[in-house]
């Protein structure tokens, strides 16, 4: 099998594994518990969190564990949104976010939220000028993720911050971190909300968290009991949690080696795709290499990865969550319908090996051939 | 040019003959707080010197503030280069990326063969900046930027503005105290207060399960794991309290409970001190705070022992003990909501003017001296440091 959709999801790492089958059967107390079970899971608890903490540069008690990075995304966008509205109605989201953003930002607006779009170059990166301009007084949140999840075009999240802060101090600035974490280098104090998935980390799926800053007041979403946290009360899913702790500990080592090792492997495809005349390479210079789109003009995605699919290889379309439509990345960045409709997405990551990239090339050409042949 | 550290003194230069004992000790407490960084220690009557690899720099800053017996912590450069026109160059360069308007310099030279004096030193290289930086100015007497530049012998050191250092004494060179921990705000404060004046402190906890809970044990491990941040260490002595509370609770009338506790508390504490070689307890009480810690009360509760009892936070109000609480980082643990045995068993009128004569009727009531005896036989020590013993090295 040569998976190459690691940006969809991935594999539990053994490591990771490991610990979910530990701390299931040596931590059976609840963390709320006051006996010495219960104590023993809180200890547990703390230190994962600790962790997790530490490797990111804040505070244990900015980190609200959920579900997902899709929950993180409702937590934060709601309830900022439920927290603030007597300040403003007004919420800025870039075009290249993952589709639950827009889920979550269509609900808003069906209760009177204000939901404006703002612009990116060709680049795929935000236009600053646009967003500055967007920026207003009643502007109460701006959502871009760090890592769009289908063209893999990463914003300067420092930069976006500064420009959102200078023209409203008071706007709270969220991003989705879910491709990038693990990945490239990210900084929580860019931001003052975060969310991520440990699926994407080789962590379990079914957890993530949302980093919030102690600075930024939200409503919590889920009501109910236990003193882990305010945002997200009831028991908290231990093994689940202390695998994410490592999950994230090793995803976050060496990544800058990692980074450039799949820079390697990308680059390696790209010279091979661009000699196709039909395949049009969706990558801008602030795409990161895990994340290859590109566009087969001549044969519809869905085939493509059907006929890949037989030999055991796996790509897809678009981001997972919003597969069979347009990608609207892609349109975003390059406004052509076609290409858009057309997109195939190569996730990579640094347990990609090189032989499985020629193998896959190689395949791919004779897939692709035939496919061709068949219009 | 390669990086030093500089570490100013605090109170102890002013220490005459026995100076060296007090910077040998600063000396060993800095080596073994930075047990696990490489590193080298020079020291004179007026300063110390570090040298640590670069990477290690930002780390041991931060560990030395956190030390006793340092005033400023400066991060200087140190060059063999000792030309005139490479000093001059060397400033600017480090200067260069700093804001500031105005500025001074001050050269000392430790080497009074260098050919040209300190006053001429520091005139060209103001000029020097001046030529090169716009929009700032010379000011003698409230620079924003004060440039040091000392020749030495071999080598020229060049440092600014430094960091301030927490002050105090080194810790141990007062020797040592015994500290009462309930888990509270105010006693790791007095604990902390104690430190800065030298004093290394042990502390001790009681416990009185299953009224408290392990929780409230931990709570105080934390804070002493706090504390362990400037103390190096924390002994902490654990003792099981359950037995006489019990007792006193049978015993004793309700508005006399807290005041006969106290009492077996202190008498406690000081043979704990007396068998660790302790000359001083220490307790976060504060005039007039709660019923037991009145005047009368304190007098009444003090007189079952004989060393001084310090109370670092007797004349503080709340507030200020909370902002100092929140400085140090205890406020966040001290608040966690674990019942410990002096919010246990709480009566609801307590003895605000109590009666010595009294006291000491009412403690014939129990077997005091046996049940001290009993706790004291079975005390639990624990050396708290300032990382977590608990690893989950196969889990996390």
């Amino acid at each position: 099998m040569i998976y190459l959709d690691y940006s969809a999801t991935t594999p539990v790492s053994y490591e990771v594994l490991d610990t979910i089958s530990k701390v299931t059967k040596e931590f059976i107390g609840n963390a709320n518990s006051i006996h010495s079970l219960g104590k023993k899971s809180a200890d547990l608890l703390e230190s994962a969190t600790k962790q997790i903490a530490d490797i990111f540069g804040v505070n244990s008690n900015e980190i609200v564990y959920t579900s997902g990075a899709t929950e993180a995304n409702n937590m934060a966008l709601i309830g900022v949104a439920m927290a603030h509205h007597k300040k403003g109605k007004h919420i800025i989201v870039s075009k290249l976010e993952h589709p639950s953003i827009y889920a979550i930002c269509d609900y808003l607006k069906s209760i009177g939220f204000i939901i404006d779009y703002v612009n990116n170059d060709q680049e795929g990166l935000i236009d600053f000028d646009d967003l500055k301009e967007k920026v207003r007084e009643d502007t109460i949140l701006v959502s871009i993720c760090a890592v769009n999840s289908e063209t893999g075009v990463r914003q300067p999240l420092k930069m976006i911050r500064q420009i959102i802060k200078k023209e409203n101090i008071a706007t709270i600035f969220h991003s989705d971190m879910t491709q990038a974490i693990g990945k490239v280098p990210v900084n929580f104090h860019d931001v003052d909300l975060a969310s991520m998935s440990a699926h994407k980390i080789f962590g379990s799926k079914g957890i993530g968290f949302l980093y919030k800053s102690s600075m930024v007041k939200i409503t919590p979403l889920i009501y109910g009991s236990g003193k882990s946290n305010d945002l997200k009360p009831g028991t908290p899913p231990l093994p689940l949690i202390a695998a994410l702790s490592k999950a994230v500990r090793l995803a976050c080592n060496d990544l800058e080696k990692r980074e450039r090792f799949v820079g390697l492997l990308n680059d390696k495809i790209v010279n091979v795709m661009e000699k196709y005349p039909n395949i049009k390479i969706n990558k801008t210079k602030y795409s990161i290499p895990h994340i290859l789109n590109i566009s087969i003009m001549n044969v519809m995605p869905e085939t493509m990865i059907h006929a890949l699919e037989k030999y055991e290889i796996y790509v897809s379309t678009n981001t997972a969550c919003a597969s069979g439509e347009v990608s609207h990345s892609v349109a975003a960045i390059y406004d052509d319908v076609k290409r858009s409709k057309h997109t195939i997405r190569i996730s990579l990551s640094y347990v990609t090996t090189t032989e499985e990239v020629n193998k896959f090339l190689s395949i791919f050409k004779e897939v692709y051939e035939k496919l061709s042949m068949v219009r | 040019m390669k990086h030093i550290i500089i570490i100013k003194y605090g109170e102890l230069s002013t220490k005459k003959d026995n100076i060296n004992y007090f910077l040998k000790s600063l000396k060993n407490n800095i080596s073994n707080n930075l047990s696990d960084i490489k590193h080298t220690i020079t020291y004179d009557f007026g300063r110390m010197f570090i040298e640590v690899n670069e990477e290690d720099i930002e780390k041991t800053v931060e560990r030395l503030k956190c030390i006793f017996g340092i005033h400023e912590v400066i991060v200087g450069y140190i060059s063999d280069e000792r030309e005139i026109t490479n000093i001059k160059e060397h400033v600017l360069e480090l200067i260069k990326d700093k804001e500031f308007k105005t500025f001074k310099v001050v050269t000392k030279r430790s080497d009074k063969n260098y050919p040209i004096n300190s006053m001429e030193v520091s005139r060209t290289i103001g000029g020097h900046i001046l030529k090169n930086i716009e929009g700032i100015s010379v000011d003698v007497h409230n620079p924003e930027l004060l440039v040091s530049v000392e020749i030495r012998k071999n080598e020229v050191l060049y440092y600014f503005n430094g960091l301030s250092g927490l002050g105090g004494y080194p810790v141990g060179t007062l020797g040592k105290g015994l500290l009462m921990l309930s888990g509270g705000i105010d006693s790791p404060v007095a604990g902390y207060l104690t430190i800065k004046r030298g004093v290394k402190i042990e502390g001790i906890y009681f416990e009185s399960p299953p009224h408290t809970s392990e929780f409230a044990k931990e709570k105080v491990i934390k804070l002493s794991r706090v504390l362990a941040k400037y103390n190096s260490q924390v002994k902490l002595h654990v003792i099981n309290f359950t037995h006489i509370q019990e007792e006193i609770l049978k015993n004793i009338p309700h508005e006399y409970l807290i005041t006969i506790m106290r009492r077996m508390m202190y008498r406690i504490s000081a043979i704990i001190a007396h068998n660790n070689k302790c000359n001083i307890l220490v307790n976060g009480e504060s005039i007039g705070q709660v019923a037991s810690q009145t005047l009368t009360s304190m007098r009444v509760i003090n007189e079952v022992v004989k060393m001084p009892v310090i109370r670092p936070v007797a004349c503080f109000d709340k507030l200020e003990i909370i902002d100092l609480a929140k400085k140090i980082g205890t406020y966040d643990i001290s608040t966690l909501p674990y019942e410990d045995c002096c919010t246990i068993f709480v009566p609801d009128h307590p003895v605000i003017n109590p009666s010595s004569i009294k006291a000491q009727e009412y403690e014939k009531l129990i077997p005091y001296k046996e049940l001290i005896h009993e706790a004291i036989k079975g005390h639990e020590v624990i050396c708290v440091g300032v990382e977590e013993d608990k690893t989950y090295e196969d889990i996390l």
